[in-house]
């Protein structure tokens, strides 16, 4: 008996229904098991010292990063909470959008009832143009490639400006976009300072050999699963949860339709 | 319940029209491209005059006269859209070439090609050490790599006297790249899925108020 | 005279590479504080110059589409006046209220990105369907294809993971093994290629580097 063959519109319209419509409508509320690279980075961030800095920056902003601030928010909590301070460091054009996207949506700042100022416990740093020569400059004198921050305020008039200088002063960099490659390189590579990426899935293919090159000192979650893992270390559903309830039922729809394409595949085969 | 937000209705009507790229090139689809064109010229346009007025302005109050170089070659740079004077721009693209190409080549070597070769080497002691799950981990990773280098470096088959086993290693690279490639594959699935999940609950829970 | 004045700016611009490069290489191998004077002002300058980048997509795309509306031979004409139109007013908005402001900020959100985010979040259909077509097993290769695939999303699943703990480790031992391994291989081989390309540009040998260096 010969299976036939569907049209993709069909494949469409299942999915959007299964996976999407129904899903967003009555959420699912998905369990996932947590892990211990993602357990790793939590306890990285969370052991920073009162008083560190965390660089948060880089380029290469692929679909706003959204993948990547499912992960990267929870650590802007867990850094607020513990006293770190946190200066946005944008190497794309996007990035600094990005940048305030992921501090709003953290509410760590003061007006939305957290613990940080603006000015003395983070600074938001303006465009830096040149890809990895913006990043040198900035890593080598952190006053000559930025003198002013993105409301062209003189960095020594900055609580937190006065006391940056050059990369010495960086404790830890996140690294929440496409180029960490360049992050890597340049941050880790070069200087020593650990790096962390939040990474889409699809980069964290590409990028894990980086993590073998430097163990112990880059670190990777893989993509949607692990920003929902690091929301549930700090108590919070966010995007990670609800993109993790649709990927249960696309899997599974996955799955079935590539057996549905072998079984028609064979069927027809057989018959012919 | 139906959001009033004028911004929600737009980001709504936006998400519709390029949704409509499914039933086939159409002009609301063509509506939503060239807005996006225009935004994202328009944000580079943003960027830079901010960038440029924030970069230049120690120029205005004679703190650092040396910002008048980069200046005027940043003027040339605009120079390379048109084919009769692109030869302007030249000078300053030197200097963006000469930079990046030295800067690309220590940053490689140093991580790419240095850190990666390490890597491996330290990989290959591992392999008789530690725990049974681990050595057979390290193992995977040598032989696997030295697979696809040969399959990427003898892509032109070899003849002679080292040709079988050679071709041998190349099949197995081969199939090594071809794991990769569906693994990679399978991976990037959570991504998409999950933007499509961003979209669309988009619609539903911020537009049309449905959902949790 | 002009023949000179072309010789002057070729080699110069010749010149400048080698230095650069040489600057940029210099700084990190060798502890000499002349050549780190150097390399400073010449990624100064760099990053400076890179902020004029920025504005040449406006003037590319405000000509291309200016000549496309004023001759109105295709029939997107209408569409690229009304991008035009789109990309002064979001200049005029963005230098209005700077680019760290709320208003902007919201108005980015709503456009491009919930433009960029459902055009990106369509491909998963495509991507279903073209996996119901395409990792159909027939040999031994397509084998390896599909069933990586295939094996890599079930894995990943919370409806594997969560009866079967020990999956959530196996996605990530073969994310971490023999993904990882042909992965850098593909990073030592392209790092190969970039330091070679690096080479060829310094010693002018790359007719890309060439043709915007040397404006021909």
């Amino acid at each position: 008996m010969k299976i036939p063959d569907l049209k993709s519109q069909y494949v469409w319209v299942t999915v959007a229904l299964l996976a999407y419509i129904i899903p967003g409508v009555m959420p699912l509320g998905t369990g996932f098991p947590m892990s211990d690279t993602t357990m790793e980075i939590y306890d990285i961030v969370k052991n920073l010292p009162e008083g560190s800095i965390c660089a948060i920056g880089g380029s290469g902003v692929f679909a706003f990063d959204l993948e990547s601030s499912a992960g990267t928010i929870p650590a802007l909590k867990i850094m607020a909470e513990n006293g770190v301070r946190i200066i946005n460091v944008p190497l794309g054009t996007e990035a600094v959008q990005y940048e305030k996207f992921l501090i709003d949506a953290s509410r760590i700042e003061k007006k939305y009832g957290g613990t940080h100022e603006y000015g003395t416990d983070w600074i938001q740093f303006p465009y830096i143009p040149g890809g990895s020569s913006g990043l040198v400059a900035f890593l080598d004198d952190i006053h000559a490639a930025c003198p002013v921050d993105v409301y062209g305020t003189p960095l020594d008039e900055l609580p937190l400006g006065q006391e940056l200088t050059n990369w010495e002063d960086i404790d830890l960099w996140i690294c929440p976009h496409w180029g960490f490659p360049t992050i890597v390189q340049y941050v880790t590579g070069e200087r020593g300072i650990i790096s962390i990426s939040f990474a889409q899935s699809g980069a964290y293919s590409t990028y894990s050999p980086y993590m073998m090159s430097y163990p112990g000192q880059v670190y990777m979650t893989n993509g949607f699963l692990g920003g929902a893992q690091m929301e549930r270390l700090v108590g919070m559903k966010g995007l990670g949860h609800a993109a993790i309830d649709a990927y249960q039922v696309l899997s599974i729809l996955f799955v079935v339709f590539v057996a549905l394409g072998n079984a028609t595949a064979f069927t027809t085969e057989e018959e012919e | 319940m139906l959001s009033t937000d004028p911004w929600v209705w737009i980001s709504a009507i936006l998400t519709i029209f390029s949704f409509t790229l499914l039933y086939g090139d159409n002009k609301f689809f063509r509506f939503a491209q060239y807005t996006y064109t225009a935004v994202v010229v328009g944000h580079s346009v943003v960027v830079g005059l901010e960038t440029v007025q924030g970069r230049f302005s120690p120029l205005l109050s004679g703190f650092q006269p040396m910002l008048l170089i980069s200046l005027i070659l940043g003027v040339m740079v605009l120079f390379v859209v048109w084919r009769k004077y692109a030869w302007v721009a030249s000078i300053p693209y030197a200097i963006i070439i000469g930079v990046g190409t030295g800067l690309m080549m220590r940053a490689t070597l140093q991580t790419d090609v240095i850190g990666s070769v390490r890597a491996v080497i330290a990989e290959t002691g591992k392999i008789f050490v530690g725990s049974p799950y681990d050595q057979f981990g390290y193992l995977i990773r040598v032989t696997f790599t030295i697979g696809t280098m040969f399959y990427f470096l003898f892509t032109v088959f070899v003849k002679g006297t080292g040709s079988k086993p050679v071709s041998y290693l190349r099949d197995f690279g081969k199939y090594a790249l071809l794991i990769y490639l569906g693994i990679a594959l399978g991976n990037s699935a959570m991504q998409y899925s999950g933007l499509g999940a961003s979209a669309i609950n988009r619609l539903l829970r911020q537009w049309l108020g449905l959902g949790g | 005279m002009g023949a000179t004045l072309t010789y002057i700016r070729l080699n110069l611009s010749r010149l400048l590479i080698i230095i650069g490069a040489l600057a940029a290489l210099g700084t990190w191998y060798l502890s000499v504080p002349m050549v780190d004077s150097v390399f400073k002002e010449l990624n100064a300058w760099q990053v400076n110059i890179s902020s004029f980048t920025l504005f040449t997509g406006l003037i590319t795309i405000s000509m291309r589409y200016l000549r496309a509306i004023q001759k109105r031979d295709s029939d997107v004409w209408y569409f690229e006046a009304y991008a035009l139109v789109l990309i002064y007013v979001w200049i005029i908005l963005g230098f209005a209220v700077g680019m760290y402001s709320d208003l902007y900020q919201t108005a980015y959100l709503s456009t491009k990105i919930t433009l960029h985010i459902a055009i990106l979040g369509q491909i998963i259909f495509f991507y279903t369907s073209g996996a119901y077509r395409t990792f159909r097993i027939r040999t031994l290769r397509t084998a390896a294809l599909a069933i990586s695939a295939v094996l890599i999303v079930a894995l990943n699943a919370p409806w594997v993971q969560n009866p079967f703990p020990a999956a959530s480790n196996l996605a990530m031992w073969l994310l971490n093994n023999p993904q990882m391994a042909a992965s850098r291989t593909v990073v030592i081989t392209g790092g190969i290629g970039s330091i070679v390309l690096g080479l060829r540009v310094i010693l002018g040998l790359e007719k890309g580097a060439q043709r915007i260096t040397e404006g021909e």
